[in-house]
Order: structure tokens, then sequence, then C-alpha cells
């Protein structure tokens, strides 16, 4: 009865169309993006190998460190800003007997939504003439501001826009870790006395950290593949203003076929995307112990 | 402060996040049927005076919303079919198949995958289709959509694999059936509720995607939703009311589909996430 799971044809057959699809459009273009990225290909003369000129440049470059810049800010934004929300909203929801369903529900949907689809959505609510977000200020009493034509608020625009986005996500995430809590253990430290927000801080939090180590490298991660947002909202400007290294990477490619240097640039988005995380798990996730029940 | 008060305080807060992001919808859902931008600038909250259900009309057929639509159902739905299936197909053969090291090799070698950022491995995709002459084609995403799926897919079915019992397939084996029926009728089945997932959260993920529709694909008449959207939106750039239409059209299918399987999108989205 062994030989019917040894049959090495049925196991070529099962494995090999996935390894092919695989590799040819996961690892083969993370190997040429590793060759073009010393090249000076611009897609029609030769590719000459030119060493670490491209990645030189890159750091050269004002418009990519601006870039840089961007990613950094959001993904300081996401983490410093959205993470703590994120805990206080999924306590909030994880002590409400009523209506908790719908509140997960609706958190969570815009996430399942196209990114460019809520792109689109929300530069019509930051239009100044017809938006929902101006008529609201302005009868406040607040001037009427150009959301994503101003370069001091087109950023801060597409953050929150992002914030709408995946809050949601990742409140559901950490809203699962709480309910899988056993009750006793809260339980107990009622009896003793503890108030909610005791009990919030000193009891929920310490035991869902490793949820939260989770949600800050997802974060992370997330704050360095932000592109789509931005070139659907401003297409990364207005004057460069918006850029994040993808977005620039894109546009290098695509407006100026210049492929040699924006592989490299990928490379170099990678590389943060590794450092940064890696970073992040030695400086605070090692540290910390899982916690069994 | 009063017990009632104090029980409500989450209340308070969480409905106040509840309409920070329903109102963007209740204004883009009023909005497509109004007939003009004078008429939404005017009120925006409000209930259209008159109801122009004629912007569905025109933004479907005039705007070309259903050539996307269409696009993006057959890409999204065809991709995640065959996405699940290689997988599934995969993942029985690493977990079933008597070829333990060799599979745990591929396992770790197909999770290399889920380490790589899709944005990275964007220009070096767009020259590999255009190498490959799909570059303009619905291959061009087909081929990508399926393959950046299968890491997620694989070792999510796996693991689902890994908790369902052997008896049932020794059993199979000693009435001498062969490994492929074995495979159709026997262990796909019994992963149904995986597949489901992997299903679902695939279709999802190319329904949305936006970056490669939008730069592998030039032709209009092949562009998909998100793509699409966002070209639909620089030709109307002044007609607010029916782009609404088009956010309409795009959004209602996906909130449709969440509105009966929640808990399943939840539970692969969130799963997929975390175990990555």
């Amino acid at each position: 009865m062994r030989s019917t799971l040894k049959n090495p044809y049925v196991y070529l057959l099962f494995v090999l169309p996935t390894i092919a699809l695989y590799f040819l459009f996961f690892i083969y273009p993370m190997l040429t993006s590793f060759y073009y990225g010393f090249t000076n290909w611009n897609g029609l003369d030769t590719k000459d190998y030119v060493g670490f000129a491209n990645f030189a440049n890159a750091f050269k470059d004002a418009d990519f460190r601006h870039s840089i810049l961007n990613n950094l800010i959001i993904l300081l934004f996401s983490c410093c800003i959205q993470v703590p929300l994120i805990i206080v909203c999924s306590l909030l929801i994880s002590g409400v007997k009523r209506l908790q369903g719908f509140y997960k529900t609706t958190v969570f949907m815009p996430s399942i939504l196209s990114t460019s689809v809520i792109g689109i959505l929300w530069g019509f609510i930051y239009d100044p003439d017809v938006g929902l977000l101006d008529k609201t200020l302005r009868s406040l009493g607040a001037p009427t501001i150009y959301w994503l034509a101003d370069t001091n608020w087109a950023l801060p625009a597409i953050l929150i826009t992002n914030a709408w986005q995946w809050m949601g996500f990742y409140i559901v995430l950490i809203l699962a870790a709480i309910l899988a809590i056993p009750r006793e253990i809260d339980e107990a430290a009622r009896i003793d006395g503890a108030t909610g927000p005791q009990r919030a801080w000193y009891l929920t939090v310490p035991l869902i950290k490793p949820i939260i180590n989770v949600v800050i490298m997802l974060s992370i991660a997330g704050a360095l593949r932000v592109v789509d947002i931005v070139l659907v909202m401003t297409g990364g400007g207005p004057a460069g203003a918006t850029d994040v290294m993808a977005s620039y990477m894109v546009n290098k490619a695509i407006k100026y076929s210049d492929y040699g240097y924006g592989t490299a640039l990928s490379i170099i988005i990678f590389a943060f995307a590794l450092v940064l995380t890696a970073l992040y798990q030695i400086l605070f996730a090692r540290r910390q112990e899982r916690v069994e029940f | 402060m009063t017990p009632t008060l104090r029980k409500s305080i989450p209340h308070i807060l969480m409905m106040a996040y509840v309409v920070v992001i329903l109102a963007p919808f209740l204004f883009i859902l009023f909005s497509s049927f109004k007939a003009d931008n004078l008429a939404i600038a005017l009120h925006p909250f409000g209930l259209p005076k008159k109801w122009e259900f004629e912007n569905y009309r025109e933004a479907w057929v005039k705007a070309k919303i259903n050539v996307y639509f269409f696009n993006s159902l057959y890409l999204a739905f065809s991709s995640a079919v065959v996405g699940v299936l290689m997988a599934a197909a995969t993942a029985f053969a690493l977990v079933r198949m008597k070829f333990g090291r060799i599979s745990a090799w591929i396992y770790q070698f197909v999770l290399i995958g889920m380490l790589i950022p899709g944005n990275v491995l964007f220009i070096a995709q767009y020259l590999l289709v255009q190498k490959l002459g799909i570059l303009g084609t619905h291959w061009s995403l087909f081929l990508p959509y399926t393959a950046g799926a299968l890491p997620f897919s694989v070792l999510l079915i796996c693991a689902f694999m890994r908790s369902i019992p052997r008896e049932l397939e020794e059993a199979a084996i000693v009435d001498g059936m062969n490994v492929l029926r074995m495979f159709g009728q026997i262990v796909l089945p019994l992963t149904v509720p995986a597949l489901v997932t992997v299903f679902i959260v695939n279709f999802l993920g190319n329904w949305n995607e936006y970056l490669l529709s939008f730069f592998f694909i030039s032709k209009d008449s092949l562009r998909t939703l998100p793509a699409g959207m966002v070209q639909f939106r620089d030709a109307f750039q002044t007609n607010y009311a029916l782009i609404c239409t088009g956010i309409v059209f795009s959004v209602l299918p996906v909130l449709v589909l969440y509105m009966f399987l929640q808990r399943k999108i939840i539970e692969g989205l969130t799963a997929g996430s975390i175990k990555g």
C-alpha cells in the first residue's frame, strides 16, 4: 500500500506546476532584480555592468531620500499613533457584550476593499469644492484646504486614508487574541477589586504582547509596501511631497524606462524591509517570553 | 459616574468610529444618485432631491464599467480557482506522499515567497512578462496573480491537511484506489473548508489588485476594475456623481460577499497575515 503514495510521476505532476510558476514569477524576478540592479539598462541600449553606481546614486538622489523619509514617517505614524489606538479600540470592543459582532464586522470592512477605489473615494472626500470633509470643516468655520494639492497637507491626508483602511484589520487581529484569554484570569482580578482600566493595562495588554508584536511587524512591512494609495491619490505629487520609495521606483521604471536604476531601488526597498523587521525582532520582540496559558 | 454611563462609554466611542467608517460610503451612495456636482455641493449630507438612476446606466455602459467589471470577475475567479487547485495538489503531495526530505525542502522553498514584498518584484515582473511576449494581455495578470497566491495557499492548505486523519485515505488505498482518484474523490472534498477560505482570500486579492493591472494592461477593453476606475476618474474628473456610481459598482459586490461570508473572510485574511 505504500507504493500508491510513492508514485513519483504523480508527485511530479502535483508539485512541478506550482514550483515552475512560483520560480518563474518569484525567484527568477528576484534574481534578475539583483542582476539588473547592477547595470545601467534602460530597455534599449546594452546592459553595462556599473557596480554599485545605482545604489550610490540612489542615496545621492534628493528626491529618493525624500521618499525614504516619507516611508519612515508612515512607519512612525502607524507604529506610534495607530498601534496604540488599535489596542484601545480592541480593548473597548472586547469589553462590550452587545453589538460586539457589529463593531468587529464594520471596522474590518475597509480592509477588504481595493486600495485604488479607496483612494478615489477619499480623493472625492478631500475635494475642496464638493468633498464631504471640506463641507464639514467649513461649516465649523475653518478655511478651505486643498488637501491633496497642498505640500503640507497631502501626506497627512494619505496617512489618514491609509489608517482608515487598515486599522480595522489589526483591531480584529488583537481582538481575537483578547477574546482567547481565559475568562478566569479576568474574573480573578475583578474579584480582587481591580477596575476595568487596571485590568486592561496590567492584565490584558501584557497577555497579548506577542500579538502586538505581530501587529507592529506587519505595520513595518505595510509601511514599506504603501504604493497604490499614493499613485492613485496624488501620483507622488505635489512636487514629490508624497512620493514613497515604491511609487518613486514605479515612476522611474515606467515613465523613464530606467530599469537598472529602478531595480536597484527595489532592492533597497527589500533591504529596508529585511533590516527594519530584523532590527525590531532583535531589539524588542526577542526580549519577551511567550505567554502560555 | 453612574454604572450605566460607564457602561455606555465604550459604545459611544465605538459608534463614533463606526460613523467614521460608514459616513464615506453613505456620502458616495447618495452622491451617486444626484444629478450633478451642484446637487452634491449644495446638500452633501442629504438624500438626493430627485433620484437619478440614469447615472447607473450611463456608468455601466458609456463609461465601460461593465467591461472592467467582467474582466475583473473572470480574471479574479479563474486565477483563484487555478491557484487553489494547484496549491491543493502540491499540499497533498507534500503532506501525504512519501517523499519526506524533498517535500520538506520544497515546502521551505515555497514559503520564502512570503518574505518578499510584492512591489519589490514589480519591475522584474514587468520585464519578465514583456520578454514572454504577454505584456498587455490578460496572461500578464493571470500568471502573476496565480503565482503570487501560491505561498500563502500552500501554507494554509498544508496546515489543514495535516489535521485530517489518514484512515480514510488508507482505506482507499487498501481498496485499490489509485492516487489521482483518491486526491479527487477523498482528499479534495475533505479539504473544502480550507479551499473555500483560500479561494476567497485569493479572489479578493485579485479583484482588488491595482499596481500590475494598471501598468501591465494598456488596452482599455482589457482593464480590470481598480485600474479602470482610476482611468475613469481621470476621464470624468469633473463629474463626481458618475465617479461615485463607478465606486458603488466596484464596492458593492465585495460588500455583498462580505455580508454572507464575513466569518470566512475575516478568518482567511487574518490567518494569512499571522502565519506569514
